[in-house]
């Protein structure tokens, strides 16, 4: 937040617009998005079911493209990002075939670096990751908190600058999905990354965030941008402040305008 | 009869796979009890096999009294007993022509492998390759391999080539069909997720599609290794001078139908073994896959 008026955004995306083909016809699903992300900024995005919310984190990491508009990483609106923008799914995409500790290095290996020394480098943070002692099991013998927190460590170790996060803590239980929140804070204000979430938990979006931008429903397009000025290091307590709950009102009503569906703390995602 | 096998079972490798491992992979039932364990677990595997060693016994026994009290001549019909004694006393002679089978088998299945894996990975990798040479792999099993293996005496001569030539002949389609689905079939957000990580399209080939092939792979495997006897007996009975496939055409007219049988007897146990063999590899090498598959025989409970 604080560079934010002088320096170049880290990630930039004006008026980007995407249609897909729907059974037969084409179907506007983004209508001009601009999102701004400075450089180790928090940012979250919030909207109602189907407003194009993944389709948007697929055009910035660079695996689909937009129809027209701009992506810009650095001022940059011709960077290569795919594969220099960190990007966590709902789903952890865990490899079954590979132990906890050789799927966090898959990075690494692809870029170049002998398994051993990758294994060195993620060693050292598996303890961070709250993995210890469970580095040669498989994936599958671990709790779903534990497989987000091995993806996690697959995302950071590349050391990108820039992380996606799609719903990271969606198909956690409530009790693990808090622990995983204030844990990713942490993380973030040592990392010091930018990071844009997707989410549908207000409160989730609040705690985390710099900034959120709720997006209308299907197409989508920012209908607010909304500054959390909350003081930092935040934690789970700041949920019960009142400048906290008035944040949440104001989120609550732009999205009820959104959307029919009466439940708010979570809504339902459909487009999985 | 034989030769119209093949083509017949060929068409869906993926269906016999799974009939044949659940039929012959005794963990797959304990486990989906769940932690049946000790004398627990040994009562679970008796009770499995009980249903089918008591048919079995039945078949055997009613064939035993049929040919005793029907008074069947041996040269027609030998009792299981005979059979039982033909295999003792011949052991020396089925014995030297199964080393002949088993080594026309083990090189035929090697060049069978080499073919169908190569084959397989041409066609995941490139679009070309699956347009062009997949759909005349699929069509070339529909001719029968028994009308080509006396083509390969013409064209290789006697000896081992031609059987190896047959082996490899029947056993690369079941592998290369099954790895080539397993090859294509990977879960499109995991290549994505290895694209953000700024995967090739070369690492996204090595190291997700083909780890995640391999159990599709085993599967072609444990058909391709059963068919291989196949094609070796076929091999020799086109001509040869050695093997257990030698040994049936040469006895048969001389109405030693007693050994017939125990040639028949000593290639189903060859291919058993060669399966159970394959299923160990496989359990070794895919130590994940088994794990998987009793968590999720355990959700199912």
């Amino acid at each position: 937040m604080s560079q934010r008026a002088v320096t170049t955004p880290k990630i930039e995306l004006s008026s980007i617009y995407k249609a897909f083909n729907l059974g037969g016809r084409r179907e506007a699903v983004l209508a001009g998005v601009d999102i701004i992300a400075n450089a180790g900024e928090f940012v979250s995005i919030i909207g109602p079911s189907g407003c194009g919310k993944s389709t948007l984190l697929n055009i910035i990491a660079g695996l689909d493209d937009a129809d027209a508009g701009i992506v810009q990483m650095d001022g940059d609106p011709s960077s290569m990002r795919l594969g220099s923008i960190g990007y966590m799914q709902q789903k952890d995409l865990l490899m079954p075939w590979r132990s906890v500790l050789d799927n966090t290095v898959l990075g690494l290996e692809l870029h170049g670096l002998s398994k051993k020394q990758a294994r060195l480098r993620a060693l050292d943070l598996v303890e961070t990751f709250g993995l210890k002692g469970f580095e040669k099991q498989y994936p599958l013998a671990l709790s779903g908190g534990m497989r987000q927190r091995a993806a996690f460590l697959r995302t950071m170790l590349l050391d990108q600058d820039v992380i996606l996060l799609d719903e990271p803590f969606g198909a956690l239980d409530a009790l693990t999905r808090v622990q995983m929140q204030e844990w990713l804070l942490e993380l973030w204000e040592s990392m010091k990354k930018t990071i844009i979430l997707i989410t549908h938990d207000v409160d989730e979006a609040i705690l985390l965030s710099d900034r959120v931008y709720v997006l209308t429903a299907r197409p989508g397009r920012v209908k607010m941008v909304l500054n959390i000025e909350l003081p930092r290091p935040r934690d789970y307590k700041s949920v019960t402040t009142r400048e906290f709950t008035e944040l949440k009102s104001i989120l609550l009503t732009t999205l009820h305008e959104e959307n029919s569906m009466p439940a708010w703390g979570k809504l339902e995602e459909t487009n999985k | 009869m034989r030769q119209r096998s093949s083509p017949v079972t060929i068409d869906r490798p993926g269906d016999m796979a799974g009939g044949q491992s659940s039929g012959l992979d005794p963990a797959d039932g304990s486990s989906s009890r769940g932690q049946a364990r000790g004398i627990g677990r040994y009562l679970v595997s008796l009770k499995r096999w009980a249903a089918p060693l008591l048919i079995l016994i039945a078949l055997l026994g009613s064939w035993e009294l049929w040919t005793q009290l029907g008074d069947v001549p041996k040269w027609q019909l030998p009792a299981p007993s005979t059979i039982a004694q033909e295999l003792v006393e011949s052991r020396g002679l089925l014995w030297q022509h199964t080393q002949v089978t088993l080594l026309e088998v083990a090189l035929g299945f090697v060049a069978a492998l080499i073919v169908g894996l190569s084959l397989a990975s041409g066609i995941a990798y490139s679009r070309i390759l699956e347009r062009s040479v997949y759909p005349i792999i699929i069509a070339s099993q529909t001719i029968p391999i028994i009308a080509i293996a006396p083509l390969l005496l013409i064209w290789v001569g006697y000896g081992l080539t031609p059987k190896i030539i047959v082996v490899a002949l029947i056993g690369f389609f079941p592998i290369s069909v099954n790895t080539v689905d397993g090859l294509r079939s990977v879960d499109p957000d995991m290549a994505n997720m290895m694209r953000t990580l700024g995967a090739s399209r070369w690492q996204i080939f090595t190291k997700l599609q083909v780890p995640s092939s391999l159990p599709r792979m085993f599967s072609g495997i444990k058909i391709g290794i059963t068919f291989s006897v196949i094609g070796a007996v076929i091999g020799e009975w086109v001509g040869a001078s050695e093997g257990l496939g030698y040994l049936m055409t040469y006895s048969q007219p001389l109405f030693l139908t007693a050994r017939v049988f125990a040639a028949i007897v000593v290639l189903s146990a060859m291919g058993i073994m060669l399966f159970v063999l394959a299923t160990l590899v496989e359990r070794l090498m895919l130590p994940w896959y088994h794990t998987e598959k009793r968590a999720r025989s355990m959700e199912r409970i």
